[in-house]
């Protein structure tokens, strides 16, 4: 409970702008391991856009929700507008002026934008909706944020910029002093992204407090007037965004450079075994080119929703591309069939472990040998066969399990992503392999196992393509890098070659 | 293969009726009841009869048990029984030969399937509606061929209605056979294992090179054969087609079993005994309300009854799990 020196400074009699609208006094939160967030302090002022940064479980999310009341912290206080709150819910939260954003979208597509602004509250008529007034209700909301949307509109119809606008026009009109944006921008491009920034410059200059997560570095130097850095639930830079340059800015977020050991490789890379030429997907990638040769791993890096993510539905064959060719060993692989992959020895793994790998209901015995035996085609199922394979590859992948073979949903997410590395990469007809995200929600001892799974696929002969938006893992396991920003390729480097700093800048998007 | 849980067993329950326990022990407690209220309940000959009414009703939903496995969902099949019954029905009064008639209807139930097959992979339109919308075709049609009216075959089916080989009714054989014809595909053939796998997550089914389409139109394909035949036994065992045989009422009774036997409506596990055991509890509990002299207009109401009871108990069953 130590007082912030800025607001001792202060008169209190000073007019409320000085005041801040939010102060964080002490914020800790833990969720039984260590810290999520440790004593973390800073004011939002009014009128004010206040960036806040920091690498994937830095603690952003935590905090907003925090703020928010929809998660509790462990100690500290929150003052919202002068009061003091030692626990905050959500509706307090909401009565005193907070209002949220999430990056998770919550309108409902298929009502009109007067329906979702005025969601449980439809104004209503001896019984019945009052269409006009809901209309010009909607119609006002949206008018306070000067968003050009019709209300009755429907929300689907909308583009992605227009619907974020939507959801800001329903919070702010339940009245709000501090807006919290949860990366807004990071589906939409660079025209949606200036929509997005005109609408909140405006509510700024109404003296909102905005409160805005974004990954995009130059986001922030354009729009924001204040910055704050989370790193490891510590804020490590609580500054007006005129006094820092980009590069303090990267090394704030990234810390010492704490590189993980990177293990020597034999990398004797023979020839381009997988070839992407010019591919092209209208909103998702768009003129993408890479060559992997064998025994080489490349990883395609950007930040979450860009290009690489869309690499997944290209490549397993459940989609193709507008345009473009992909090489296979040399020949030419026919787009948007999954079984043309597969016979080329394409594999490829999902972040959606449980969406797009492993079939729930089957055991882990019958998941690890699915690809095989869709494979051998023959008629009838030998459990024996099936047992003494699955026991093989379990031992091979290092599966642990309390019972033998249990159902796939009761393993831990490192063992179900080891079933699904068993089933798709442990045959010999493997030729190039897609890896998104190999270790997203995978705990660190699975991590550095599954690390190893891929350079031993890499030192097999396999050409390994990673799709990641994680600047150490790529660093880790890589030996080039192609950076992707929305759906355009940025730069491409030789891992030993670049620095964590400077991929997090190209990653971020700094003008440099 | 339970060698992880310290649990030393005492009986041994083999695998597939394990997960039964609880409706086996209901179909005995019903059975148990029944033969102490009722002289005739516990009878050789009655107790044939049950089984050799329910056969028709297995036959169906042995084949649906698979569909569901799969994650579809077809509501002709008692539509299905209809026309067949009727085309049957028609071909035998018009003199075609017997066996020719069989084929004809075979091929035709094949085809009923395969078009809603067709209909639900290449348009992609919900099963539900699909079959909804067939079944109430169908239904039509088989009035429209039989003109509206009973069309008797005098007794060219009646071998197969009611005669026996070694005592059991040839109808109960051939519900026994498709009955454990499903059961082994399921669990030792590729299309059985494909079948659940598609029902557990067809998009990684998809990713992992398993035919998702040509499976899932090859199970309603299946499943309209399985009508054909069921349609045949139905008329064999009636001896003429008339308004209302089958239809959508048949259907119910169907899916209510399977419901009952414990396989989800959401695909991903399938169990044909448990299907079984729920064509004989219903077949048990119509036997039973007849023996007890209560008025038939029950019958529906126990079916929704005993259905209702065991989806809340498969539901809770579930969530244990959980």
């Amino acid at each position: 409970m130590v007082p912030d020196p800025s607001t001792l400074s202060q008169p209190s009699s000073e007019a409320s702008e000085q005041r801040p609208v939010l102060s964080l006094r002490g914020i800790q939160k833990s969720f039984g391991g260590p810290l999520a967030l440790a004593d973390v302090n800073f004011d939002v002022r009014s009128g004010r856009i206040h960036a806040l940064l920091g690498m994937n479980g830095a603690g952003k999310s935590t905090l907003v929700q925090i703020i928010s009341g929809s998660l509790p912290a462990t100690s500290g206080e929150i003052v919202l507008n002068g009061a003091p709150f030692r626990t905050m819910t959500p509706r307090r939260a909401r009565s005193a002026g907070v209002a949220t954003v999430f990056q998770r979208r919550t309108l409902v597509g298929s009502l009109t934008v007067a329906e979702n602004i005025l969601m449980g509250e439809l104004p209503v008529r001896a019984g019945f909706v009052d269409w006009r007034e809901a209309h010009s209700l909607a119609g006002n909301a949206l008018a306070a944020i000067r968003a050009e949307i019709d209300p009755r509109q429907t929300v689907n119809k909308l583009g992605a910029a227009h619907q974020t606008l939507v959801e800001i026009a329903r919070e702010i009109r339940k009245g709000a002093s501090l807006l919290m944006l949860d990366e807004p921008t990071a589906a939409l491009g660079a025209v949606d992204a200036r929509i997005v920034h005109d609408v909140v410059r405006g509510l700024a200059a109404d003296g909102v407090a905005i409160i805005y997560i974004s990954h995009h570095l130059d986001e922030v130097f354009e729009l924001a007037d204040d910055v704050t850095v989370l790193r490891d639930g510590h804020v490590v830079l609580d500054v007006p965004v005129a006094s820092i340059d980009l590069k303090e800015l990267v090394r704030a977020m990234v810390g010492e450079d704490v590189r993980s050991e990177r293990r020597p490789r034999n990398n004797a890379v023979g020839e381009v075994r997988l070839e992407l030429d010019d591919i092209s997907a209208a909103g998702e990638i768009d003129g993408f080119s890479v060559a992997v040769r064998a025994g080489e791993i490349v990883a395609v890096l950007g930040p979450a929703g860009a290009a690489q993510e869309s690499l997944f539905p290209i490549l397993s064959g459940l989609s193709s591309p507008a345009s473009g060719v992909i090489e296979v060993a040399g020949e030419t692989l026919k787009q948007g069939s999954v079984r043309a992959a597969l016979r080329a020895g394409v594999r490829c793994i999902s972040v959606d472990r449980m969406g797009y790998g492993l079939i729930p209901g089957l055991s882990v015995a019958e998941n690890i040998t699915a690809l095989e035996q869709a494979i051998a085609r023959k008629a009838f199922v030998s459990w024996r066969a099936i047992s003494l394979r699955a026991r093989e590859l379990r031992e091979q992948f290092n599966v642990v399990s309390l019972h033998d073979n249990p159902a796939i949903e009761s393993l831990s997410g490192g063992n179900q992503q080891k079933v699904l590395l068993g089933k798709l990469l442990a045959n010999d007809h493997v030729v190039a392999c897609l890896l998104e995200e190999p270790t997203g929600g995978v705990d660190i001892s699975a991590k550095a196992e599954i690390h190893r799974y891929v350079e031993d696929l890499a030192s097999r002969g396999v050409a390994v393509l990673l799709a990641s938006s994680d600047v150490d893992e790529v660093l880790r396991l890589a030996d080039r890098i192609v950076v992707v920003r929305g759906t355009a390729q940025v730069a491409e480097c030789v891992a030993t070659e670049t620095t964590r700093e400077e991929l997090v800048a190209m990653v971020l998007g700094g003008q440099e | 293969m339970t060698m992880t849980t310290g649990k030393p067993r005492r009986l041994h329950i083999p695998d597939f009726a394990s997960q039964h326990v609880g409706l086996l022990s209901v179909v005995l407690v019903i059975g148990v009841f029944l033969a102490i209220s009722t002289d005739a309940f516990a009878t050789g000959p009655n107790i044939i009869n049950i089984l050799r009414q329910v056969s028709v009703m297995a036959v169906l939903a042995a084949g649906l048990t698979m569909l569901l496995g799969a994650g579809g969902l077809d509501f002709s099949l008692g539509s299905q029984v209809a026309v067949v019954v009727a085309v049957a029905a028609q071909l035998i009064s018009a003199e075609v030969p017997v066996g020719i008639a069989i084929v004809i209807v075979l091929i035709l139930g094949l085809l009923m399937g395969l078009i809603n097959g067709l209909i639900i992979t290449i348009f992609g339109v919900a099963p539900f509606v699909v079959t909804l919308a067939s079944a109430t075709l169908l239904d039509g049609a088989a009035l429209v061929i039989m003109n509206g009216q009973s069309v008797s075959i005098g007794s060219a089916l009646s071998e197969l209605g009611t005669g026996t080989f070694l005592g059991i009714p040839y109808l109960l054989i051939i519900a026994i056979v498709a009955c454990v014809f499903v059961g082994v595909v399921l669990k030792w053939t590729r299309f059985g294992r494909d079948t659940l796998a598609i029902g557990g997550n067809s998009m990684a089914a998809r990713l992992t090179g398993i035919p998702v389409r040509s499976r899932t139109l090859s199970l309603y394909a299946m499943n309209g054969l399985f009508a054909a035949i069921a349609g045949v036994m139905l008329l064999s065992r009636l001896g003429a087609s008339s308004p209302g045989t089958g239809g959508l009422h048949l259907e119910l009774s169907v899916v209510a079993a399977v419901v009952i036997g414990g396989t989800a409506l959401h695909g991903g596990s399938a169990t044909v005994f448990g299907t079984a055991l729920g064509v004989i509890l219903l077949g048990m509990v119509a036997n039973g309300l007849n023996l007890l002299q209560i008025s038939s207009f029950y019958q529906p109401v126990s079916v929704g009854l005993v259905l209702m009871v065991a989806a809340i108990v498969n539901e809770l069953r579930h969530r244990r799990k959980r």
